[in-house]
């Protein structure tokens, strides 16, 4: 190939290659680009000016909102390192990478690294998670020796005197022993989650305004009994404020709080209480257990942290309650207040905004019948034998709220009734049950046996006139197969709430 | 393109104990009907509103007027205020209708309606929202009241007394269920009448025994509330009393006279007294006569403008039966909020019932005002107490506390 043949080749290969090409003097001039390079440059109105020193053209190009920023790398590992990183507004990233010639001129080729770049980003985010999944993983096998042997150890013995045991007694001792220990390592697990969770940032929180006497409350349930069984009073000051934070997170701290007191406390009492100010509200929550001496007020936050190795193995405590309680209030921005007196007792608190009580959620996610409405709360026996036509009536009964029972054994309504979690309000019964049972009698023994006798109403698929009359001469109301929903709430609401509008009754 | 009128179906009391609360919705109506056309229609078409009795308000009634509506006049929709007894059986023909179904029947129920079959009832809307939220607004308000140092409540008691309609009960049910953890108490379990047939004296004297701080009567009729207030006040417990909607209407305070003064009374849906609200009263009330009651009449009012400029955009309106057109309306009613007369009218996408504020949502230009009146003499409007930024004047202790305490 001749001399010019070749150059001829070279520069249609410049101008058809897909990569940004230029080429530049020694003192920096830019003489000469390829159209990738023109393409990717188009900020220029009147196209690129020949002998723009780069200065002036990089000034333009960043003026033109074009190029957002130029990253120099330092890293001199790297085999490219000095050659700069573009970050162009359009999201794409590019690597200016440039050679000397020995007659001083420059030539630079632009290199498309987003795709590389990106990748980089999501492995990177993919080790750092896998690492802290890892650090997790080491805290929870640690923690596993450490505490989870015990109760396991215990549960074997207590495994093999259950299968020894020589009389009752013994065993329900020993079984009593072991519902304890896996308590306990319930616990342990739980709270191992919750660090895991915080962990991996997945604990995201929702903010809603609320009452705090929501969470006095479930506290109340939670810890009364607890308290009880040590002879510690609980005792729960209400208040009436609405505050700003996440239920579920605020009362898992709360809930460490209160647990650390009974825990450590042997007599006296454990009190809750609000105190208000400056917009802010603080929750207390204050024992008369042996105290924290001013050295540890720090440490007691800190991971599987115990004043002494020896200390409270027999409380069965991992020492992350705090921790985690001091993480979620981070997660909050809510701030934790601690006093103590050695010997006389703790308070923790923590504190929190008021809320406007017109925002004041009642906690629950979505308002409907079934928490709301007429029925809500009332029972119904629910006596049909065709499975299907149950299944779609309980399921419409549940969805308006309403507890929906059944008679085991129709043949022993006495034992059926007394086997009920609770009596019935109403009756709702298929006329014909089992082919050999007729609803009206079913509901006449069951009311003999009621304490207090309820409504009752008769579905049947047999439209025979004379049937029907016979069924509502008995003071039954009657709907016939298949129920509509409005159907059968209207009659059940007249039955319940308005019998002067059901004529059978009257 | 078709130029014959659309026609818009109503279903009102015009007879019976609702009448007047009737009146009121057809008027409103004919009012928001006359303004469209004004304009020149739903993109060039008349509306031309067609109304059917439903005096009794009984499921029989009004499922007979939803049909005849559909069958025998071809409406392209049904707007109107609230029937008490049908309990949603009215939703089936318009279901099977495939039309727009805008009622006011204040009721939870219509949530559990449209949530059991999203499908089939695409086309019905609820323009207030459900009775529910007036039982944790009300409990709201007198904890607000309470917290802001309005008020100095005796004790924290607080007794519901409830009238035989499933409305009533549901509302007392909600005050019930959330009183506690809003610092009050109960005095006793929501208590059901049966029949308001009663000796209001000696249901009051019962009350008396447990001393509540507040006394709430949930039932809405407003011939049966002035009864039960006009007892009341013969030998007044010191409570704050708090009636339902029913105490607003014009009948109450014929009958209560200047003893109504002091009275709590809510509403979930009222006219607002910024200037479009003071603009709707002036024209309601130069068309329909100085008795005439905007408040109620501006509920089909408001329906009635919020689906024409849905049923433009949708591209025109659906016949019954044209399922297609009619869903393309209920897309736009979902996703056009529309700021009216009586406040901010935002259909919430599962429930299709409007959302009410402060109650569901703590943006008062996302919900409809849950409104708190008080009354003053019969010849002065109601004060607005609650809530802010709606309220134009401030809880005064009722004459009957003022004297005791």
């Amino acid at each position: 190939m001749s001399a010019p043949a070749s150059a001829h080749h070279a520069a249609a290969a410049l101008e058809n290659l897909r990569l940004p090409v230029s080429y530049w003097s020694p003192d920096l001039r830019l003489l000469s680009w390829n159209p990738a390079f023109a393409e990717r440059f188009n900020c220029f109105p009147a196209g690129l000016p020949s002998g723009i020193t780069r200065g002036q053209f990089i000034d333009a190009v960043e003026r033109a909102g074009l190029l957002v920023q130029i990253e120099t790398q330092s890293d001199g590992e790297k085999e490219a390192a000095g050659a700069p990183t573009l970050y162009f507004s359009d999201g794409s990233i590019y690597r200016l990478e440039s050679w000397q010639a020995p007659d001083g001129a420059w030539t630079a080729i632009c290199l498309d690294i987003t795709t590389a770049q990106r990748n980089e980003r999501a492995l990177r985010k993919a080790r750092d998670a896998a690492t802290a999944a890892d650090q997790s993983k080491s805290r929870f096998l640690r923690a596993a020796n450490h505490d989870l042997r015990q109760p396991l150890a215990a549960l074997k013995i207590l495994i093999y005197s259950c299968i020894g045991a020589q009389d009752e007694t013994e065993r329900q001792q020993a079984l009593h022993a072991m519902e304890v220990s896996v308590a306990i390592m319930e616990d342990l697990l739980g709270a191992l989650l919750n660090i895991g969770q915080l962990d991996a940032g997945r604990i995201r929180p929702s903010i809603q305004t609320f009452q705090i006497s929501a969470i006095l409350e479930r506290l109340r349930i939670q810890f009364d009994h607890q308290a009880r069984e040590k002879g510690l009073e609980l005792r729960i000051i209400p208040s009436t404020a609405a505050v700003i934070s996440d239920r579920v997170l605020l009362e898992r701290i709360l809930s460490n709080f209160v647990s650390n007191a009974i825990r450590y406390t042997e007599v006296g009492r454990v009190v809750i209480g609000c105190k208000q100010a400056g917009g802010q509200l603080q929750v207390h929550v204050i024992d008369t257990g042996p105290g924290i001496a001013p050295e540890f007020r720090e440490e007691i936050f800190e991971e599987f942290f115990r004043i002494s190795k020896h200390q409270d193995k027999r409380r069965h405590s991992l020492g992350l309650g705090l921790n985690i309680s001091r993480r979620l209030a981070e997660i909050l921005g809510h701030r934790i207040l601690l006093r103590s007196h050695p010997g006389r007792g703790s308070d923790f608190a923590i504190e929190m905004p008021v809320g406007n009580i017109w925002h004041s959620t009642i906690g629950e996610p979505e308002i409907s019948e079934q928490i709301g409405g007429e029925f809500s709360g009332l029972a119904c026996l629910l006596l049909e034998d065709d499975p299907h036509v149950r299944a779609a009536l309980a399921a419409l009964l549940e969805r308006w709220g309403i507890a929906v029972l059944n008679l085991a054994d129709l043949g022993d309504i006495p034992a059926s009734l007394a086997a009920l979690e609770r009596a019935p309000d109403i009756i709702v019964t298929d006329y014909r049950l089992n082919r050999e049972y007729l609803g009206t009698e079913v509901v006449n023994e069951v009311n003999d046996l009621l304490e207090k006798p309820c409504p009752a109403l008769v579905i049947t698929a047999d439209t025979g006139p004379e049937l029907i009359a016979g069924i509502r001469a008995q003071g039954y109301p009657v709907l016939i197969k298949p129920v509509g929903p409005p159907g059968l709430r209207v009659m059940m609401h007249n039955l319940l709430f308005e019998p002067e509008a059901v004529p059978e009754l009257n | 393109m078709r130029t014959d009128p659309i026609r818009i179906g109503s279903m009102v009391p015009l007879t019976g104990t609702s009448a007047s609360d009737g009146r009121e919705f057809r008027n409103g109506l004919i009012m928001a009907a006359d303004e469209i056309n004004a304009r020149g229609g739903i993109i060039g078409r008349r509306v031309e509103p067609v109304f059917v009795d439903t005096g009794s308000q009984t499921a029989e009634v009004v499922v007979r007027a939803a049909r005849g509506l559909i069958a025998t006049h071809g409406v392209s929709a049904i707007i109107n205020g609230y029937n008490i007894g049908p309990q949603n059986s009215e939703y089936e023909p318009i279901a099977d209708a495939g039309i727009i179904y805008i009622h006011h029947n204040t009721l939870l129920q219509h949530h559990d309606t449209v949530a059991s079959d999203p499908e089939r009832y695409f086309g019905c809307f609820m323009g207030d929202p459900a009775e529910y939220w007036y039982g944790q607004g009300f409990i709201k308000f007198i904890s607000w009241l309470r917290d802001t140092g309005r008020w100095k409540p005796r004790n924290r008691r607080i007794a519901v007394i409830s009238g035989p309609k499933p409305y009533s009960i549901v509302i007392a049910n909600a005050m019930d269920a959330c009183a506690q953890q809003f610092g009050w108490t109960p005095a006793f379990p929501p208590r059901i009448m049966r029949s308001l047939k009663t000796d209001w004296c000696a249901l009051l004297d019962e009350v008396r025994v447990h001393d509540p701080a507040v006394l709430a009567f949930t039932h809405f009729h407003a011939g049966d509330l002035a009864k039960f207030h006009l007892e009341f006040m013969r030998r007044p417990l010191p409570v704050l009393l708090y009636l339902q909607y029913g105490a607003l209407h014009k009948s109450f305070s014929e009958i209560v006279g200047a003893q109504g003064r002091g009275t709590i009374v809510g509403t979930m849906i009222g006219l607002l007294r910024d200037e479009p609200g003071r603009r709707f009263t002036e024209a309601y009330k130069a068309q329909f006569g100085p008795h005439s009651t905007p408040e109620i009449g501006c509920q089909p009012y408001v329906a009635l403008h919020h689906y024409a400029i849905a049923a433009a955009v949708a591209g025109g309106v659906g016949d019954p039966g044209d399922f297609a057109a009619n869903r393309r309306i209920a897309a736009a009613l979902l996703q056009l909020p529309y700021r009216s007369v009586a406040g901010m009218i935002r259909y919430h996408p599962k429930w299709q019932a409007a959302v009410p504020y402060p109650d569901a949502t703590s943006d008062p230009s996302m919900g409809l005002p849950h409104l708190f009146y008080q009354l003053h003499d019969p010849e002065d409007a109601p004060a607005l107490i609650a809530p802010e930024p709606f309220a134009d004047s401030t809880f005064e202790l009722p004459p009957w506390l003022a004297t005791s305490s």
